[in-house]
């Protein structure tokens, strides 16, 4: 076996190293492509290319917007549970 | 006059969903919907495959992780023969690639299980349509 072959397969035999921090959300991006590509290739008609980037693109923004709404609004609501709720607990109401 | 096997519709249906199993965008090169296939197939292929870089063949866990194993199988038949492989227990692999990499696996599984229903749909609706002509 060559030594290409033997360091591709290598390369699906071992984990690949990523951080446990905010960065690694971004591997949501990718898969949101695929998504996306693959969800609009059986919706449209007829495949064209231009027609069909610029659909994609759409709603490739449209669901990253949407994902970046919510996770403001968790962020919010975390916030909120986390840092103000319990100083307005402790504090007294009279 | 003998019968084309298109004209045998349930069975013309199991081929294509089998073939589109088999290997994605299949059943839509049957249908002669190539631009469509293209697509599928590289795109689903491509986002199993960074799955499987990410984390390994270990994530495909069909003894641990039988609920993600059941959404990778919709991928292709392959799934069942590198979740043989994986079940050895010589692919550990745990956190963050391991999480990243099973999503990835299972969603393009899921993406196939989509197009598999799309290519028969499609050539349900062409016998049907053929048939009302």
């Amino acid at each position: 076996m060559t030594a290409f072959n033997e360091m591709l397969l290598a390369s699906f035999t071992t984990p690949m190293h990523v951080d446990t921090n905010p960065v690694s959300m971004l591997w949501l991006l990718p898969l949101l492509v695929s998504f996306v590509v693959v969800y609009k290739a059986t919706k449209v008609y007829k495949i064209r290319p231009y027609p069909f980037i610029r659909e994609s693109a759409v709603l490739f923004g449209s669901i990253l917007a949407f994902i970046i709404v919510i996770a403001l609004v968790l962020y919010g609501v975390t916030w909120i549970m986390t840092d103000q709720l319990p100083a307005l607990l402790n504090k007294s109401a009279f | 006059m003998a019968q084309s096997w298109k004209d045998n519709h349930a069975l013309y249906l199991v081929t294509i969903g089998l073939l589109a199993w088999l290997m994605p965008g299949a059943g839509h090169i049957m249908l002669n919907d190539r631009r469509r296939a293209a697509v599928i197939g590289v795109t689903i292929i491509l986002t199993f495959l960074v799955g499987l870089y990410l984390g390994s063949i270990g994530v495909i866990d069909p003894v641990g992780a039988k609920p993600w194993y059941v959404a990778q199988i919709m991928n292709s038949p392959v799934v069942f023969l590198l979740g043989r492989l994986s079940a050895t227990g010589s692919f550990p692999v745990y956190g963050r690639p391991n999480e990243i990499g099973q999503i990835y696996t299972s969603t393009a599984g899921l993406l196939n299980l989509l197009c598999i229903v799309n290519a028969i749909h499609m050539a349900h609706m062409r016998v049907t349509e053929r048939t009302d002509d």
